[in-house]
């Protein structure tokens, strides 16, 4: 072994001049992450995580562009719509190959959506809309619908949960049409990307996730960091040239760092507490309007992100600015009123059946929010245990609705509201009532933007109303990058072709 | 002679910390659970002795609190370890029949790191106080049992104890009129550090995030809870930190202390 | 003659360690029995089919009584099978593997560290009882028996990664990283680890060293006039050398344990923070066998340095 050989005393100095060439190779990113993927196949997931690392591997037709409107990507062209809304054609682009050589044709594309709706959570619940998939020549499918469905182009252009396209033969594996490509996988240590030699971008400029992405770093590595200050931790060293979901707590520090810089995404999104509507205490609607009463978002997003600089507690759905935005609906939020939630919980024969607080410690937020809910559901006389678990272990679990009656999550705010787990029947939550049903299909038949922004204030009250969840407030997301990160456009899932690190 | 002064200090300092902890709500007025969000993060003062947490609860209060929970999950640990090793120990050092297969079985459950066998059986269990007491008590009781079974065989070949067999006394009589009188030194000093060590390991495991649920507070949860503040608030590690040091330096020095004052050929540390 | 007796006690304590061996299996075994619920449903996640349950179920035999389950379970075990981690989905002892060199170095690196401290300080206090000296190192020792691991891991990170740069906070392999690039990221956590063994052995070796210098032999060398250092390098040592070993070996386990935290506070891929991971992602093949790759480990070691003590010392083979 080398230790031996050098004997321990020449280790120092090697040690220092080994690190420093091994952390100054040119074009070779390394990202560190909240931790370990709980799959590479993102089609099975609707975790933020699996799209950020998946999405530089695999590729949908659709992508978002400026502004969020929906882009080609491996689609020719933006599809073209029959007059009642019903048949979507969408033409192919001939020159896309997967990372084995191979050309992509009609019937991985075929193939692919098929496996999208039958497998995943928003592929299944778009699927119910689908009459039927066919080819429309050799470069072109057609989808056609039972009823006028609008979030369609944004469905196929989501990138967790998503239709990604891959190898009619080989479905759900690591061949696909990204930038980069899968070179090897050591759980708990690195997930290493090179590029995709058969990778051809798209021409013009780059447009946000749309148009060219170019493979210019050499290679990706996503390093799992579990613990929210050793990610801080490594920021500030300079360990790192992307650092994903830090503290806001750790701003001060990195706006004063010579090695980092704070990547402030705002407004990036929304902590929610998910409530089991399907089975346990939580299915009775008056327990969960009991819940919102106790709850205080105030002191959740004060714990949570220190200050309003990061965030605030707001009520509506979506924040000014958002076409979506409205004050309709909205209440029960903000009362923190626990011994009022303890009489509502009394009076609908509340007799202290457990409740399951699921958490991660590695969204910091998620567990801070969490304690306060538990500290205010306590006082409401709730019978509450807080089950902290691994992320992915969370994602996994929250699939079962015998395993959980609340789980802490978040979510950026989502350019469709379509795209919202809670729009969902299959998402964890399970929420399906008739109401809800007739609400969201109303919105989803809708075509018209004035239209569908007051259809979508409806479902914002139904979701006070009937509490599936409990929206904590708006925040804003803070990340860093080192001093040698260029070219780095900032995104909710951030992605890392068009970047480069300078020397 | 100066070991004895040992003792004694380490027997202040751990009544002090177990009179502070058990009269926490005569000494604070503030509660360890309530969240006062107005109030986050303030550094020591005459308000807040030892400053408050990120939920804005006074950490002396929660270091007091924090400390029942910790105190109690390794005076637990003693108790029901001393109970299973002391049994087990008696049988085996006493009855030479059931010697060889409880050493072999002593032998196997020390094969076993500690705070690893607690993981693998709270992983079992599932995590919650009791849990972790009845973990790190299957951990410490062979520890204890090792060590009673030498001192018994010892005290077994005694005169007075062979004489007392020999005018027909029972074994269940002469173990527990003799034998356990005489365990009493190793049993304190063996108690002892259990104590320290179980304290300790609880602190690990909470630490870990897989023993007592992190909104309970005891020292551990709140060492685990403040390490992300060590550059802002380094009061939310520093006291709870120091209250275990405090609290296992005590049972340290009562241990060690006592196995130097009483028989030192029965005290033998594991 | 001698020799005979050797091999007669090495034979003896390999039947025990034998049999240690098998109770340290059938533990393993029960701890996983304890676990509540259907393991079969527990092992395949919240995401199997009934279907799949009841296939694993019968694939493992879960159906039979638990004597057949047992003999299957050790049956799997002699081919070297440790059955499979679901989370990492791979088998559980290539798992351990992949992780076995940062916790294999930690271990050396911090044993090391701990001798090179523990070893000169003890013998110099064993040599002044009493003194100065010797109460100030007693008194840092049992200061350092009772500060928490991860509080010192803690307070290290802050100070050398954080405020002054000079090491990586967390973190270890890279590709194509060479080991050198590796030692660097375990300096901090083996000098955590190692502090709080140092305090441990340094006791021990104190306390081997003074029964040592209480020997006849000791105190007629003295008389005879051999100059103290000779004394003490010549006879002494060798002689205090068997309790070390031994205290070494029992420090072993005390290191794993040590290992577990260490590795999670440092962010090191070890086996430590992989059964933590295993444990928070409810992989129980993994704990499993992490656990009794761990325990099997600590036998063997012991056996070996039992031997070794043996085959060092003549008086012991009585």
């Amino acid at each position: 072994m080398g230790i031996t050989r050098r004997g321990l005393g020449g280790v120092a100095l090697a040690t220092i001049l080994e690190a420093s060439t091994a952390r100054a190779a040119v074009g070779v990113l390394n990202v560190a992450t909240i931790g370990e993927p709980p799959t590479l196949d993102p089609m099975l997931s609707t975790a933020d995580l699996v799209g950020t690392i998946t999405q530089h591997m695999h590729e949908t037709l659709y992508t978002f562009g400026t502004n969020w409107a929906p882009t080609p990507l491996l689609a020719a062209a933006l599809p073209d719509i029959s007059a009642d809304g019903t048949v979507y054609t969408i033409p192919l682009r001939r020159d896309v190959k997967f990372n084995d050589g191979t050309p992509m044709g009609v019937d991985d594309v075929l193939a692919s959506l098929q496996r999208w709706m039958g497998n995943a959570t928003r592929g299944r619940q778009t699927g119910r809309s689908i009459a039927g998939i066919a080819a429309a020549g050799d470069s072109a499918i057609r989808i056609t619908l039972t009823e006028p469905y609008a979030p369609l182009v944004s469905l196929l252009a989501f990138n967790n949960s998503a239709a990604i396209i891959t190898p009619a033969g080989r479905q759900g594996g690591p061949v696909g049409t990204g930038p980069y490509q899968l070179r090897e996988h050591k759980p708990d240590q690195y997930l290493q990307l090179v590029r995709n030699p058969y990778y051809t971008p798209l021409a013009g400029p780059s447009q946000f996730y749309g148009g060219a992405r170019r493979p210019l770093l050499d290679e990706i590595r996503f390093i799992p960091v579990p613990d929210p200050d050793t990610r801080v931790a490594g920021a500030l060293t300079g360990q790192f040239d992307y650092i994903d979901n830090l503290s806001p707590e750790a701003f001060p520090r990195l706006d004063a760092s010579r090695t980092a810089r704070p990547v402030v995404l705002k407004p990036y999104g929304w902590p929610v507490l998910a409530m089991n509507t399907k089975q346990g205490p939580l299915a009775d609607i008056a327990l969960r309007r009991a819940i919102q009463t106790a709850l205080s978002p105030e002191d959740m997003m004060i714990a949570a992100f220190g200050s309003a600089q990061f965030g605030e507690p707001a009520g509506p759905m979506y924040p000014p600015g958002f076409p979506w935005h409205s004050d309709k609906g909205v209440v029960r939020y903000g009362e923190a009123n626990p011994e009022k939630a303890a009489a509502q919980a009394k009076a609908a024969g509340y007799a202290g059946a457990k409740i399951r607080l699921l958490a991660t410690r590695q969204y910091e937020f998620h567990y801070k929010i969490a304690q306060v809910a538990v500290e205010y559901l306590k006082l409401a006389g709730f019978n509450i245990e807080l089950q902290i678990a691994d992320w992915a272990t969370l994602t996994q679990r929250r699939t079962d609705p015998a395993l959980w009656e609340i789980y802490v999550t978040s979510s950026p705010f989502l350019p469709e509201p379509a795209l919202n787990g809670y729009m969902l029947e299959d998402s964890p939550g399970w929420w399906a009532t008739e109401r809800k049903r007739a609400a969201v299909r109303a919105f989803n038949r809708e075509g018209d933007a004035g239209r569908r922004a007051a259809l979508f204030a409806d479902i914002q009250t139904l979701i006070y109303d009937e509490a599936p969840i409990f929206k904590v407030g708006n925040f804003n997301s803070l990340a860093a990058r080192s001093t040698r990160l260029q070219g780095f456009n900032p995104a909710p899932w951030p992605f890392f072709w068009n970047a480069t690190l300078a020397a | 002679m100066r070991r004895r002064h040992l003792v004694w200090i380490g027997l202040v300092l751990l009544i002090a910390v177990t009179l502070a902890v058990a009269c926490a709500p005569w000494l604070t007025p503030y509660s360890p659970s309530r969240l006062s969000i107005a109030n986050r993060l303030q550094p020591p003062s005459g308000r807040w002795w030892f400053g408050t947490d990120d939920f804005g609860r006074d950490v002396f209060t929660r270091v007091l609190y924090g400390g029942r929970v910790s105190l109690l999950v390794g005076a637990s640990v003693v108790a029901m370890a001393t109970g299973l090793g002391v049994g087990l120990g008696l049988l085996a050092g006493y009855i030479r029949r059931l010697d060889a297969p409880i050493a072999r079985l002593l032998d196997a459950m020390m094969a076993f790191p500690d705070i690893l066998l607690a993981i693998a059986l709270l992983a079992a269990l599932g995590a919650s106080a009791g849990n972790v007491v009845a973990a790190l008590t299957i951990v410490y009781a062979p520890r204890l049992a090792r060590v009673v079974r030498v001192a018994t065989m010892i005290i077994r070949e005694l005169p007075y104890v062979e004489a007392a067999r020999a005018i027909g006394a029972t074994t269940p009589r002469i173990l527990l009129k003799h034998v356990l009188r005489n365990l009493v030194s190793p049993i304190l000093v063996q108690g002892s550090f259990i104590f320290a060590h179980a304290m300790l390991a609880e602190a690990g495991l909470s630490f870990l995030g897989i023993g007592i649920s992190p909104e309970v507070a005891t020292w551990g949860t709140m060492i685990s809870a403040g390490k992300g503040y060590l550059d802002r608030a380094p009061w939310l590690m520093l006291f709870p930190g120091m209250a275990i040091i405090l609290a296992v330096l005590s049972l340290q020095l009562i241990g060690d202390g006592l196995r130097d004052v009483l028989d030192p050929r029965l005290g033998k540390e594991v | 003659m001698a020799d005979i007796t050797l091999l007669h006690l090495a034979v003896r304590r390999l039947v025990g360690m034998a049999a240690v061996m098998l109770i340290v299996v059938s533990i393993v075994f029960i701890i996983v029995r304890i676990a509540p619920g259907d393991p079969a449903a527990v092992m395949l996640g919240p995401e199997a089919t009934g279907a799949d349950v009841a296939a694993l179920r019968t694939a493992w035999g879960l159906d039979r009584p638990l004597a057949v389950q047992y003999l299957a379970y050790l049956g799997q075990l002699a081919r070297g099978d440790l059955g499979r981690s679901i989370f990492l989905d791979r088998p559980v002892l290539t798992a351990l593997q992949e992780r076995a060199e940062p916790t294999l170095l930690l271990s050396l690196i911090a044993i090391a560290i701990a001798l090179a401290i523990a070893l000169p300080t003890g013998i110099a206090a064993a040599l002044q009882p009493g003194s100065a000296f010797d109460q100030t190192v007693m008194a840092l020792c049992m200061g350092a028996a009772s500060l928490p691991t991860f509080w010192l891991g803690l307070v290290l990170i802050e100070l050398f990664a954080v405020r002054w740069g000079l090491l990586p906070a967390s973190g270890y392999d890279a590709p194509g990283a060479s080991i050198l690039y590796r030692l660097e990221h375990l300096i901090l956590p083996a000098t955590t680890l190692g502090l709080a063994s140092a305090a441990l052995v340094t006791r021990y070796t104190r306390a081997g060293m003074l029964d040592v210098l209480r020997e006849d032999y000791v105190r007629t060398a003295r008389a005879k006039g051999l100059g103290e250092r000779r004394v003490v390098l010549r006879h002494a040592l060798t002689t205090a050398a068997l309790p070390i070993l031994t205290v070494v070996g029992l420090t072993i386990a005390a290191l794993v344990s040590g290992a577990v935290v260490t590795e999670t506070v440092f962010g090191l891929p070890g086996v430590g923070s992989l059964v933590i991971s295993a444990v928070l992602r409810r992989d129980y093949p993994l704990i499993q066998g992490a656990l009794l790759v761990v325990a099997m480990l600590y036998v063997l070691i012991n056996f070996a340095i039992d031997m070794l003590c043996l085959v060092l010392d003549p008086r012991l083979r009585t």
